[in-house]
């Protein structure tokens, strides 16, 4: 009989399921059409920002981007203050954004591939550097507007009532899944994240693959400010601190390993699903704050024990 | 004694509980007896020195010898006079064999190889065993230090400790042992005093098939055929001036005691080492500076150790196929093609698999290791080069591997190729070079191609070549 | 057999230095930014100013020692900061308004209680459940910080003057400072020449070998967790006597401060070598950089700027020098 295997995605899909039906249950009006959209478009912004971190941990070899927070912020001040409320400059100034965010990830990954410092501790350093460089170019106060078009091309109801950013999800995931699958790219990702010697002797480009593989996350997360801009219309300092480690649960819920090599993007969008739909509900329960808190990390505990648990020494 | 996979390490990690039988027991002084930790087989006395070490790398080496059973002060504190001392005494029964750079202080990570298994031993006979269970322990040392081992062998022998020996050194063994028992494939096929048996016999009751079919026949009318590959004056941290040259269609061999610069040689024709020197493919001039340039030139590369440097091991058989050669495909990826080249490559190997898409740990040792083979094959490669590529695979896989190079070396390709195992050194090359730290000692060629010569050039002394 | 050749040279002979005293690279950028500081503020050795400088520097200090064991036993704690919010309030709460010895005992022994038990729930999960460290301690650090915020919704409380001035006090004439941070040096010289010391390095090394040689691998790694979790409990003591009250968010920056002054002391994140002696230089690092930066007249909007290159070069450094020796070799 053939083992039908269920793969962590699926089982993912499967819980965010689960929750917006258990939603539902708990507080009736929460399981319709408009929250599902609303829904679909926070996870959106989890969703981008972990397309980017799951490349990363991919690659293996404990990599890690935990700079995503801060790109995020820098890329939608970027945007806000460049943009000033004019739609005719939101392109030049989305562009702008990514070519920093670009350079600020090829940065990470210069230092980890050749500096040898582990990705953790590079990724960290960057967050500082890029905090003090918001600081820089806001001087303490963030000035500029989002423009009417960012609205209504991402956070408003676009095709059949679905917000722009969901569709650029989808066909990021698309693009995620083809490029992992179906590039050079892509193989030689899974390559190094399984085994980086027999990569190298395989004749893989180790250092370049991983440079650039940081780049599109540092890209990624700008984006992701790009759309959350759209949709808050106004920025602060921590706008994106709180999606740099929900990045990372995202891909480990997900099924992709933290040692790299096998997963999958779908994954990860499932566990971004699942976990701003346990935030969303938790927030409809109406509980005290530090009752949320609780409750997010100890259902986070739970799906490591499914997900997250690690080889034993003795064989 | 047995051959590859014929179940000694298995034993021997039954005996020392770090694994557990299915069936069977164990019995200790008549007594049956089960071990459910190394620590619990440690307490009876009972301990093993492998050759993949146990020791803590930025730890130093009387940190390791004394960890878990440290000597203290009140019960508590650790007492590092005492431990030193007892280091020394443990490290004076090397004295002479040994350089000054292994103190109790040193830090395991700086020393070299031998001084580690060395430590390795103290640290198994720090506990005062019973029963020592030396498992290819002697491969990293050199022949002073294998005397000195043995030396103290015959002491622990007088002291009624009880030693079991493996190595893949035959002339060790009838050394060092009383008495032998021969495992294959998994079962006990007897047991003899080693005063009343002769190597041949022994070997016979190891292996099925015979071992000619490692014999290919040698041919030396390649020296006409044209220089695929040579290499001038190549020099890295290990070797020390070498100039090769390697002819189609011949498979040439390089000899030499372990770590003489072997690997290396082979790893700096891939492109996977920096390196002085130069490199000329069929008459071009070459500059490696990475595998993917030694690979677009068409130079391949097997590794011996398949796990850590050959395969990808939880990736499918597909994938790991075309590792190398997924440029040939286009973007985006034509899977078809290369399933279908895939596909032909594993029937062209005669791979035993379920799948294309089974993951490749799913598969024996001969034939991941065909599959490390296969996706060289599918480039078609003018240069081969073989890292001890049998090592761990068992006779009859081996065969076939040979065949394969043979056809190979049939079809034009230029072929290095370095192997430990001196029988099949000696049967696959046309011609074999000799290194010897670092250079090249001699060339071994027609008439010159004998055991004893390659152990003796291999040990430092000249040899005149045929002419 | 190519035995030893590269064993004797004078790089060799400098790593195996280096390997032991992992903490005199940092000692060594600790007197050069000493210096810098000193040349811009000349007052800097006063006793006084000394003393207030490593007043603000102590509780982080105290939370880096308990990172540094966690690290160098293999694993690493991203909710070290939440426990310090944990442990800050509790202590807070748990004094009230009472100033009598015995509740200020008891206030005490209930927040290093704490934080001893939530490195151990840490302990478990990783070493006995086998989660992996990063997203386990990141789930946790929403539990432990929900609690902080259920024990004390919002700061205040106050701390009673005695306790307080404890802080601030100079028994035998020495600074309180300098006695806390010399009984922490003492105890885990004592703690470090036991069996559990050589253990835990064994295990962050190499846990495999650990294993094999019967070490007992899980009991020490959440040991570590165990008596990190108690150290970041003395850093919110630390806290309620420096502030006065008690603040659930307070702990939250101190985690990845944590993390940077133990890399930047010369313990390796992947564990096995390094210790807390480099870690505490690491954080007093950390202070005179963001002195100098203070001193130094630099913008205001600057400053976190320059932090931060500086401390991406600090982390970077030892990279960069093995890189140029490769290219070298």
């Amino acid at each position: 009989m053939k083992r039908f295997k269920l793969s962590p995605a699926l089982i993912a899909l499967l819980l965010a399921i689960a929750l917006f039906i258990l939603g539902g249950i708990i507080r009736p009006g929460f399981a319709s059409y408009g929250l599902a959209m609303n829904i679909l478009r926070l996870a959106s912004f989890l969703g981008i920002v972990a397309a980017g971190q799951t490349l990363v941990i991919m690659g293996g070899g404990e990599g890690i981007d935990l700079s995503v927070g801060a790109n995020i912020t820098l890329g939608a001040i970027l945007v806000y203050n460049i943009t000033d409320g004019q739609d005719a400059r939101v392109l030049p100034a989305l562009l702008v954004a990514l070519v920093v965010g670009a350079i600020i990830g090829m940065i990470n990954g210069l230092g980890i591939t050749f500096l040898r410092v582990p990705a953790l501790v590079m990724t960290l350093g960057m967050t500082g550097v890029v905090q003090g460089l918001i600081l820089v170019v806001t001087q303490g106060k963030v000035s500029g507007a989002s423009a009417p078009i960012m609205s209504r091309l991402m956070s408003e109801p676009l095709l059949f009532g679905i917000p722009g950013v969901v569709l650029v999800w989808v066909i990021l995931g698309l693009i995620v899944w083809f490029v992992l699958e179906r590039t050079r790219y892509g193989k030689h990702l899974f390559a190094i994240g399984v085994n980086r010697t027999t990569a190298k002797l395989s004749g893989v480009r180790v250092s370049a693959t991983l440079v650039l593989t940081y780049t599109l996350s540092g890209m990624l997360a700008v984006i992701g400010g790009f759309v959350l801009l759209s949709y808050t219309q106004n920025v602060f300092l921590n706008l994106g601190a709180s999606y740099t480690l929900p990045s990372v649960a995202a891909v480990v819920v997900g099924g992709t390993l933290l040692a790299g090599g096998q997963g999958s993007y779908q994954g990860t969008m499932a566990g971004a699903l699942v976990l701003t739909l346990l935030t969303s509900l938790l927030t409809t329960m109406q509980l005290p704050d530090s009752a949320r808190q609780i409750i997010y990390g100890v259902v986070l505990l739970l799906l490591l024990s499914v997900y997250g648990r690690q080889r034993r020494l003795r064989s | 004694m047995g051959a590859n996979g014929s179940g000694k390490s298995t034993l021997g990690k039954i005996i020392t509980g770090v694994a557990a039988p299915d069936q069977g027991q164990l019995l200790l002084d008549g007594k049956p007896i089960s071990f459910s930790s190394p620590q619990a087989a440690r307490k009876r006395g009972i301990v093993a020195v492998y050759q993949e070490l146990s020791l803590i790398p930025d730890m130093t080496v009387a940190d390791n010898i004394w960890l878990t059973h440290e000597p203290r002060r009140w019960q508590s504190i650790l007492n590092g006079r005492e431990m030193r001392r007892r280091t020394q005494d443990l490290l004076k029964l090397f004295e002479g064999t040994i350089g000054p750079m292994l103190q109790p202080d040193a830090i395991v990570a700086t020393l070299a190889p031998d001084e580690r298994q060395i430590v390795e031993i103290l640290k198994a006979l720090s506990f005062d065993p019973r029963i020592i269970i030396l498992d290819e322990a002697t491969a990293s040392l050199d022949s002073q230090q294998v005397d000195r081992l043995f030396d103290l062998v015959a002491q622990w022998k007088t002291q009624g400790r009880i030693v079991i020996f493996t190595s893949h050194r035959m002339e060790e063994t009838f050394r060092v042992a009383d008495r032998v028992t021969v495992l294959r494939n998994g079962k006990t096929v007897g047991t003899a005093q080693l005063d009343q048996i002769s190597q041949e016999e022994l070997v016979a009751m190891m292996i099925e098939n015979s071992v000619a079919s490692q014999t290919l026949t040698h041919r030396s009318e390649h020296e006409s055929s044209p220089v695929r590959l040579s290499a001038e004056r190549i020099r890295t941290n290990i070797l020390q001036g070498v100039d090769v040259q390697v002819h189609a269609g011949e498979i040439l061999g390089i000899g030499g005691l372990q770590g003489q610069g072997q690997s290396d040689l082979l790893l700096t024709l891939f492109g996977a080492i920096a390196y002085k020197g130069a490199i000329q493919l069929e008459g071009k001039q070459q500059r490696f500076s990475h595998p993917s340039q030694a690979m677009s030139a068409g130079i391949a590369f097997v590794p011996g150790d398949r796990g850590a440097q050959g395969l990808l091991s939880i990736r499918s058989i597909f994938e790991n196929l075309q590792l190398p050669s997924w440029a040939k495909y286009g973007l985006p990826l034509q899977m078809k093609n290369a399933r279908q080249d895939a596909s032909q490559v594993a029937s062209r190997l005669n791979l035993v698999m379920g799948s294309l898409d089974a993951p490749v740990d799913s598969l024996s040792g001969g034939n991941a290791q065909k599959v490390v083979l296969g996706k060289w094959l599918l480039r078609e490669p003018k240069v081969l080069l073989l890292d001890d590529p049998t090592k761990g695979v068992d006779v009859g896989a081996k065969g076939e591997f040979y065949r394969l190079l043979a056809d190979l070396r049939e079809a034009g390709t230029a072929i290095v190729l370095y192997s430990s195992d001196d029988e099949e050194l000696l049967g696959l090359s046309d011609r074999i070079l000799v290194l010897r730290d670092g250079k090249i000692q001699g060339e071994l060629k027609g008439e010159q191609l004998t055991k004893s010569a390659l152990v003796a050039t291999s040990m430092g002394s000249e040899q005149e070549s045929a002419s | 057999m190519i035995k030893s050749s590269t064993a004797n040279t004078v790089p060799m002979q400098l790593r195996r230095i280096l390997v032991k005293n992992s903490y005199l690279l940092a000692l060594l950028l600790l007197i050069i930014a000493v210096l810098i500081n000193y040349l811009l503020q000349p007052n800097f050795f006063l006793p006084g100013v000394l003393n207030g400088n490593l007043q603000t520097y102590l509780p982080l200090l105290l939370l880096a020692v308990g990172q540094a064991i966690i690290i160098v036993g293999g694993g690493i704690d991203l909710s070290i900061g939440s426990i310090v919010s944990l442990t800050n309030v509790i202590v807070v709460h748990a004094l009230g308004n009472q100033s009598s010895p015995s509740q200020i005992a008891l206030a005490i022994v209930l927040g290093l209680l704490a934080g001893l038990l939530a490195g151990a729930f840490n302990g478990f999960c990783v070493a006995y459940l086998r989660f992996q460290p990063i997203i386990t301690t990141f789930a946790t650090s929403f539990v432990f910080l929900g609690l902080a915020e259920w024990v004390m919704p919002s700061p205040g409380g106050t701390v009673p003057a005695d306790l307080a001035n404890l802080y601030t006090s100079n028994p035998l004439g020495i600074s309180f400072m300098i006695w806390v941070i010399a009984i922490v040096l003492i105890l885990w010289g004592i703690l470090r020449s036991t069996r559990f010391g050589p253990y835990l390095y064994a295990v962050g090394g190499r846990p495999m070998s650990a294993y094999q040689t019967g070490v007992p691998v899980s009991f020490v790694r959440l040991s570590s967790y165990a008596l990190g979790g108690l150290m970041a409990g003395m850093a919110g003591l630390a806290l309620a006597l420096t502030t006065g009250s008690g603040d659930p968010l307070i702990g939250s920056p101190m985690t990845l401060d944590s993390i940077t002054a133990v890399v930047l002391g010369g313990t390796r994140l992947s564990g096995g070598q390094g210790g807390i002696l480099g870690s505490i230089l690491g954080v007093l690092i950390l202070g005179v950089i963001r002195s100098i930066i203070s001193f130094a007249n630099v913008p205001t909007w600057w400053q976190t700027l320059v932090n931060g290159i500086i401390v991406i070069l600090a982390l970077a450094g030892p990279g960069l020098v093995s890189l140029i020796r490769r290219q070298r070799a």
